[in-house]
C-alpha cells in the first residue's frame, strides 16, 4: 500500500497545488468587458485539465494497485521493443548519492548568494573547486590550476571578447575585481 | 531564379570571415558538445547563446545553427567506439553501429554515420531551401484560428510522439504553459501569479526555464550520480573508412525513408532529432528489407536513425524562419538568438531580411559538408575530450549557465530562477516527468494563449472555429489524432494481453 501511495503522491502533490493556484485565478483583477474572456480563463483551462490528469493518474494507480502502466508515448514504445530485441541503451544507474546531490544544490545556491557580494573572480573560482572536489576529483593542484585559471579566462572572455558585464561585488571584495580587470585590460 | 540569385548571395555572406569563423567555431563546439556524454546538444546551443550577445546577427544565428546540425553527428562516434551515446539521439546508434563496431568494422560503421549525416543533411537543407518561400507566402494568409492550430498539433505531438508517460508528459506540458501565463496579461494588463514579487511582473523568460531544466537540471542528475561514466575503451585507432558506391547504393532506399522522415519530423513544430532518429530505427527494424537482422550490425541500423537525425535540423528549420514557431529545443533557443538581436523570424522576414535568411540556409550546406570533413580528418583527436574529467566539464557548465542567466537582463533574479528551474528539471527527470514537453509548452504557450484569446475575440467566442475553417480544422484533426493513437494503441495491447 505505502508504495502504492508513494507512486501516487507526485499526482496528488501536483493536483493539490494546481487546486490552489485555480483558486488563485480566481482572484485575478481585471477590468471585465462584456462578452469576452478574461485573463484567467487560459490558466484556469490549463489548471483544470491538469487537475483532471492528475485525478485520473492517481485513481489509475490506486484502482489498479499500482500494477498497470498508463497510455505511453510513440517514442517509448519503439525503446521498449528494441530494448527487448537489442538489449539497453541507456546506461543504468546503480548507485545514487542524494548527499551529494544536496551539497551540489547547496552549493550552488549559495555561490549565487556570495557572487554579488564576492564579484565574479572571488566567487566562482573557490565555487569551482569546490565543485570539482565535491564530484570527487583529487588532483588538487590540477583543481587549483583549472579554478583559478578557467575563472580568469572565462572573466577576460565574458568582459573583453564578449561584453558582458559580470559581478563586481560589493566594496571591499570589488577592488579585487576592479584590479583584475586592469591586470586584464578590461576598461 | 530568384531563390538561387539570394542562395548564392548566402554562399557569399557565410564566406565572410566573421561569418567563417563562426561556423568553424559552431561545427567545433557542437561536435565536441555531442561526443560528451554530460552535454546535449540543446544545453550546448543554451550555453552557447550568451557568448553570441556582442555578435552580428548573421554570425549569431550562423554560430547556433552549425551547433545545432553538428551536434545531431559526433554522438554517433562514442556510441559506436565505446557504447557511450553521446547524445539521446545516438542511442539507436548502439544497436547496430557498436555491434559493427564489435564485428572489427568500427571504422565502416563511422563511414556509415558520415555519409549518412551528409545525405540527410544536404538533403534537408535543400527541401529547407525549396520549401521555405512557399510555406512563408501561405503563411501569410493565415490567421490566429490557423496559428493556434499549429501550435497545438506542436504542443500534441511533443506530447505523444515522446518517450515515457502520455500523462506525465501532459503535466509537464501544461506547467510549461502555467509557467509562461506568470507576469502582466498582454490584454488586459493584469497581474498572474505574481505573487507581489516585482520581477515576476515581466514574466519567466523561457531561456531561464531552458538553462534551468535542461542545463543545471542535467548537471544536478549527473551530480547524484556521482559523475560515473562507463570506463571508455582505448581511443587510440580511430580511423574512417567509408562505404564503396556499390555498398551505398544498396541502401538507397533507408537513406531516402531517413531523410524524408527526418524532414517531416522536424517540420513539425515540437518534435525534434531523437523522435526522428528512434522513429526512423524503428520503421526501419519494421518494414525494411533487411528487418530480421537489425541489431546484428549493418548499415540500414546505422543509416536510417543518422540521417533522420540530421535532416530533421532542415525540417525545423522551416517553421521557425517562415511562421517564428520552433520545432524542437535548439530552434527555441535560435529563435530567442533572433529576437535578442531584433529579428522577429516570420512570414515576413524574406521582405524585410531575406540576406540574413539565405545566409543561415547556405550556411547550413557549407556546415554539413564542413562538419563530415572535420569527421572525417579529426573524429580521433575530437574523443579525446572524453579523457577531461567530467565533473570539471559540469563545473564549467553551471558557470556558463549561471553567467548566461545573468547577462541576458544584469538581474540577479534569473539567476536564482534557473537554480529553481534547476531544481525542477532535476525532479522532473527523476519522477519521469519529461523535461521536453514543459520547455515546449513555455516557449509556445505565450503564442498559443494569444492566437487562442484573439480568435476567439473575433470570433465571438466560438471555439468551433478552430474545427470548422478548412486548415485550421485539419490540423487540429491531426493533432487530435496523435494525441488518440498513443491511448488507441495502449487500449490494444491491453485488450491482446487480456484475451492471452
Amino acid at each position: 500500500m505505502r508504495s502504492i501511495l508513494l507512486r501516487a503522491l507526485p499526482y496528488l502533490l501536483v493536483g493539490a497545488f494546481s487546486v490552489y493556484l485555480y483558486t488563485v485565478a480566481g482572484r485575478i483583477e481585471y477590468h471585465h468587458r462584456a462578452g469576452t474572456l478574461g485573463p484567467d480563463f487560459w490558466p484556469k483551462l490549463v489548471l483544470a485539465v491538469t487537475i483532471a490528469v492528475c485525478l485520473y493518474e492517481t485513481l489509475r494507480i490506486l484502482l489498479s494497485r499500482g500494477r498497470r502502466s498508463g497510455a505511453s508515448g510513440v517514442l517509448q514504445n519503439i525503446v521498449e521493443r528494441s530494448e527487448a530485441e537489442h538489449g539497453a541503451g541507456y546506461l543504468h544507474v546503480e548507485a545514487r548519492s542524494p548527499l551529494l546531490l544536496a551539497a551540489g544544490i547547496a552549493l550552488t545556491a549559495a555561490y549565487v548568494w556570495v557572487i554579488q557580494h564576492l564579484g565574479f573572480f572571488l566567487a566562482t573560482a573557490p565555487y569551482v573547486a569546490v565543485f570539482i572536489a565535491l564530484g570527487g576529483y583529487r588532483r588538487w593542484a590540477l583543481n587549483a590550476a583549472t579554478s583559478v585559471l578557467g575563472t580568469l579566462a572565462m572573466m577576460f572572455f565574458f568582459m573583453k571578447v564578449v561584453y558582458v558585464s559580470l559581478p563586481l561585488g560589493r566594496e571591499p571584495f570589488a577592488q579585487v575585481t576592479l584590479a583584475l580587470m586592469r591586470l586584464m585590460g578590461i576598461r | 531564379m530568384d531563390v538561387l540569385q539570394s542562395l548564392a548571395a548566402g554562399f557569399v555572406e557565410v564566406f565572410v570571415p566573421a561569418n567563417f569563423v563562426a561556423l568553424t567555431v559552431g561545427l567545433l563546439l557542437g561536435l565536441l558538445v555531442a561526443v560528451l556524454p554530460g552535454l546535449t546538444l540543446v544545453m550546448g546551443v543554451v550555453l552557447a547563446l550568451p557568448f553570441t550577445y556582442s555578435m552580428d546577427i548573421t554570425a549569431a544565428i550562423i554560430l547556433l545553427t552549425a551547433m545545432y546540425v553538428a551536434g545531431t553527428y559526433a554522438g554517433a562516434w562514442t556510441s559506436i567506439l565505446f557504447h557511450v551515446p553521446g547524445e539521446p539521439i545516438d542511442v539507436p546508434m548502439l544497436w547496430d553501429g557498436y555491434a559493427m563496431a564489435r564485428k572489427g568494422e568500427a571504422a565502416k560503421a563511422l563511414g556509415w554515420t558520415l555519409v549518412s549525416a551528409l545525405i540527410g543533411g544536404l538533403a534537408a537543407a535543400t527541401v529547407m531551401v525549396l520549401l521555405a518561400h512557399p510555406v512563408a507566402r501561405i503563411a501569410l494568409s493565415f490567421s490566429t484560428p490557423e496559428y493556434f492550430a499549429i501550435i497545438f498539433f506542436g504542443l500534441a505531438t511533443v506530447v505523444s510522439l515522446g518517450g515515457g508517460s502520455l500523462s506525465n508528459a501532459l503535466i509537464s506540458l501544461f506547467l510549461g504553459l502555467l509557467i509562461a501565463t506568470v507576469g502582466v496579461d498582454d490584454t488586459y494588463g493584469a497581474q498572474r501569479f505574481t505573487f507581489g514579487v516585482p520581477i515576476l511582473s515581466d514574466g519567466i523568460d523561457y531561456l531561464v526555464v531552458m538553462v534551468g531544466a535542461f542545463g543545471l537540471g542535467e548537471v544536478f542528475m549527473r551530480m547524484e550520480q556521482r559523475f560515473r561514466s562507463a570506463p571508455l575503451q582505448s581511443i587510440d585507432t580511430v580511423t574512417t573508412r567509408l562505404p564503396t558506391l556499390r555498398e551505398a547504393a544498396a541502401v538507397k532506399s533507408t537513406f531516402a525513408r531517413g531523410t524524408a522522415l527526418g524532414i517531416l519530423i522536424g517540420l513539425v513544430p515540437g518534435a525534434g532529432a531523437t523522435v526522428a532518429s528512434f522513429l526512423s530505427y524503428g520503421i526501419e527494424a519494421q518494414y525494411g528489407r533487411r528487418r530480421k537482422e537489425m541489431g546484428s550490425g549493418i548499415a540500414e541500423g546505422i543509416v536510417a536513425p543518422q540521417t533522420a537525425a540530421t535532416s530533421s535540423v532542415g525540417g525545423a528549420m522551416i517553421p521557425l524562419i517562415t511562421m517564428g514557431i520552433p520545432g524542437s529545443g535548439a530552434t527555441a533557443i535560435i529563435l530567442g538568438a533572433f529576437l535578442l538581436h531584433g529579428l522577429q523570424p516570420g512570414p515576413q522576414v524574406f521582405e524585410t531580411s531575406s540576406h540574413i535568411v539565405y545566409a543561415v540556409f547556405a550556411s547550413l550546406f557549407v556546415g554539413v559538408i564542413g562538419m563530415c570533413l572535420i569527421g572525417y580528418f579529426a573524429a580521433r583527436y575530437l574523443v579525446r575530450i572524453l579523457e577531461l574529467p567530467e565533473v570539471i566539464v559540469s563545473a564549467y557548465v553551471v558557470m556558463c549557465c549561471i553567467l548566461g542567466a545573468f547577462a541576458a537582463r544584469n538581474n540577479i533574479t534569473d539567476v536564482w530562477l534557473i537554480v529553481v528551474f534547476g531544481v525542477v528539471g532535476y525532479a522532473c527527470e527523476r519522477l519521469r516527468f519529461p523535461v521536453a514537453p514543459m520547455v515546449l509548452g513555455v516557449i509556445l504557450g505565450p503564442l498559443a494563449e494569444t492566437n487562442f484569446m484573439t480568435t476567439m475575440i473575433s470570433f465571438n467566442n466560438d471555439w468551433t472555429t478552430f474545427f470548422t475553417r478548412p486548415i485550421s480544422g485539419t490540423i487540429m484533426a491531426l493533432a487530435l489524432a496523435s494525441l488518440a493513437y498513443p491511448v488507441a494503441q495502449h487500449l490494444r495491447r491491453r485488450a491482446a494481453g487480456a484475451a492471452r
